[in-house]
């Protein structure tokens, strides 16, 4: 049962094999089968997505203030800044780190840096510097999206993460942010959600921050747009 | 403890209830998740619309099963990914084995995924000569250990750290320690190089849009991540019933599964995966697969009452609160899928024949019930399969037992006569000892209600 797939050109395939057709019709035909066999499903009631009973935040302030306490909830930290450059350059005297790698929308004045090095690079740099496209307060999360900027991997990689948010991009809720999404049409190829630094708890669910992604997580809310 | 079958349910569970380190490793593991679940559920208000409306979205999926796996196929090849249909795991297996020797993979880096460890992808991948190598730090854990995972979304949980420690020391040669914050980044330092040698990674899936041909996947780790855009190609597995129809379903979904699963508001990454990337100068897989598996999953479908296990997101929430589980761990049920929906869904996959004993590792509380996200009547299911099973495995004396019991309880006359013989027998026959070793079983009292009652 070989699967033979022949590369057009870089992502363009043909369909692969004989097999995955009569795999697909069986598979379908089975569904279908099954299903007609069956008596139907009690009623469904198809709820209507309700908006959330949340807080109802009375103005700006209020929400940049919740985004800051979530992300500090989950081991991030945050600053709610008019000058970004200033912020950045504190947290990198602090850190003192030997390489820095930025994204392809990341414009830094006066701070030595790589810009979007690939994978197998990426593994030799200190700290990663991304924006993001937006957040969501109510969880403290990242939402960084492909099609605005390379950002897979600076995120990921490097043992600290600084992350640049522009405050007119902050929503409240995670429906909010889904729907943005889409709000160009199609979904971008890659899509992150990053809600503080990586963390695990597979050993007797003790707390370790810092597995296989960032061990610190820095955002910067830029307040000057 | 390695492997064991689960036609021996009654053997396994009576070793692992000896076991001190397991249940005490148990105890603080299922209380923790169990305690984090509920203070989770408790700060959404309308936590029980939530359930109902995941329910209803998963059961509208399941009904147009066929149309929503075609959306979600068509959508995935017009961005680029390559869509693999498997009937069963063998055939699931194959192609991804010759999806990694064809483009001469040699090491293979992979997230957690249930599904692949339904097919025991590993095994197939480790004879064509593909080095694999699992990320997850619970699932790396009980590689190394060569053992089967425990628990749906926490593998390692019944090991101790000093267990785990003395393993590292082993296999790692790290020096001693049972500091989990050493033991954590002794596997990153190791796994960073496999990630970056690596040719392929694998991963599961939690959710398929059918809408837009995405993939999203949860983790709190970054393994995840690392093996979705570090190595060229990406092989993502997935049930042909993880399929969803739009991404604004993901609301829903994404409030219920972390909160059920480990108590979180969100787990720390999700990625949505669309497609392959765009441009030689994207960052990203080459190739993106995505295999569908059904395995047994589409004949699930014909039965009204055990379809809906095929709503389960595996959140693992019903094994933290089933006292079955608690006591003893994910390995006694000798499956893959351990706990209340393991004891259901491993018979309907994997055949009543060699499971039988699943369905009765239960005491019908319904607490798997009530914290289950999408509200699947678990212990209806088990009744259900226990009916399919009883009338081949019953005994004999049972099954008269109940006949005698329907007879004397549909006439009066027989039912008081039945009830002075059961009164006066009591202290002469020993009732059942299967019923007994467990539980105690009151004296039937002298005088009856119905006594009582004419007395007055």
């Amino acid at each position: 049962m070989d699967v033979i797939c022949v590369q057009l050109s870089p992502g363009v395939f043909t369909t692969c094999g004989l097999m995955s057709n009569e795999a697909r019709e069986t598979i379908l035909g089975s569904i279908r089968s099954h299903l007609a066999a069956s008596v139907p499903f009690d009623r469904l009631e198809q709820h209507a997505i309700r908006p959330e009973n949340s807080v109802i935040l009375s103005n700006n302030s209020d929400l940049f203030e919740l985004f800051k306490q979530s992300v500090e909830s989950v081991d991030g930290h945050c600053v709610i800044t008019t000058d970004v450059t200033d912020a950045l350059k504190q947290i990198i005297t602090d850190l003192r780190p030997r390489r820095i790698a930025i994204s392809d929308r990341v414009h830094l004045e006066g701070i030595e840096a790589a810009v979007a090095p690939n994978a197998h690079d990426m593994f030799s740099f200190d700290v990663g510097i991304s924006t993001a496209q937006a957040a969501i307060a109510e969880t403290g999360t990242l939402v960084l999206d492909s099609a605005s900027e390379r950002h897979r991997l600076v995120s990921l990689v490097p043992p600290v993460h600084i992350a640049i948010i522009s405050a007119s991009k902050i929503v409240e809720t995670l429906s909010e942010a889904l729907a943005l999404l889409q709000s160009e049409g199609e979904i971008s190829p890659a899509v992150t959600f990053i809600t503080g630094p990586s963390r695990t708890a597979d050993i007797e669910l003790t707390l370790a921050i810092g597995v296989h992604g960032p061990q610190e997580l820095y955002v910067i809310v830029d307040q000057s747009t | 403890m390695n492997h064991l079958s689960s036609e021996t349910f009654r053997e396994n569970a009576k070793a692992a209830l000896a076991d001190t380190h397991l249940r005490g490793a148990l105890k603080n593991a299922t209380s923790l998740f169990g305690e984090r679940r509920k203070a989770a559920a408790a700060s959404l208000p309308n936590w029980e619309e939530l359930r109902t409306q995941a329910r209803a979205i998963k059961d509208e999926v399941l009904w147009h099963l066929d149309q929503y796996l075609e959306e979600f196929v068509s959508s995935a090849e017009a961005r680029g990914a390559q869509v693999h249909w498997a009937r069963d795991a063998a055939e699931a297996n194959s192609i991804i084995r010759t999806l990694a020797t064809e483009r001469k993979a040699h090491i293979v880096v992979k997230s957690k995924s249930m599904t692949t460890e339904e097919t025991h992808l590993n095994d197939a991948l480790e004879a064509a000569g593909v080095q694999v190598v699992e990320t997850d730090l619970g699932e790396y854990i009980i590689q190394l250990a060569h053992e089967p995972p425990s628990h749906i979304i926490a593998p390692a949980i019944h090991k101790t750290r000093g267990q785990i420690g003395a393993l590292f020391t082993a296999e790692l040669g790290m020096p001693p320690t049972d500091d989990v914050d050493q033991l954590t980044s002794t596997a990153r330092a190791t796994l960073r190089d496999r990630f970056a040698a690596a040719d392929l990674g694998i991963s599961g899936v939690n959710f398929a849009i059918a809408e837009t041909g995405t993939i999203v996947i949860v983790e709190n780790e970054g393994n995840i991540r690392l093996t979705t855009s570090v190595p060229r190609i990406h092989i993502a597995v997935m049930g042909i019933e993880k399929v969803i129809p739009r991404l604004a379903d993901l609301d829903v979904f994404l409030k219920l599964l972390p909160r059920s699963g480990t108590g979180q508001r969100l787990t720390t990454y999700q990625s949505f995966i669309t497609g392959t990337k765009r441009s030689a100068t994207d960052e990203g897989p080459d190739e993106l697969h995505i295999v569908l598996l059904d395995n047994g999953r589409s004949r699930m479908l014909a039965h009204p009452v055990t379809r809906q296990s095929l709503a389960c997101i595996r959140c693992g929430a019903c094994l933290n609160a089933c006292p079955v589980y608690q006591q003893v761990g994910g390995h006694a049920y000798g499956s893959v899928y351990p706990g209340p929906i393991g004891a259901v869904i491993t018979p309907q996959l994997m055949g009543i024949e060699k499971t039988a004993q699943l369905p009765f590792a239960s005491s019908l509380c319904g607490a798997c019930r009530e914290v289950c996200p999408v509200k699947i009547d678990i212990p209806r299911l088990l009744l259900h399969l226990r009916g399919e099973i009883s009338p081949r495995k019953g005994s004999m004396a049972e099954r008269l037992a109940f006949k005698l019991w329907a007879l004397a309880m549909t006439s009066a006359a027989l039912y008081k006569l039945s009830a002075t013989a059961g009164r006066l027998l009591q202290r002469v026959v020993p009732v059942s000892r299967a019923w007994t070793n467990g539980r105690d079983l009151r004296p039937i009292e002298s005088r009856s209600f119905h006594d009582l009652w004419s007395d007055e």
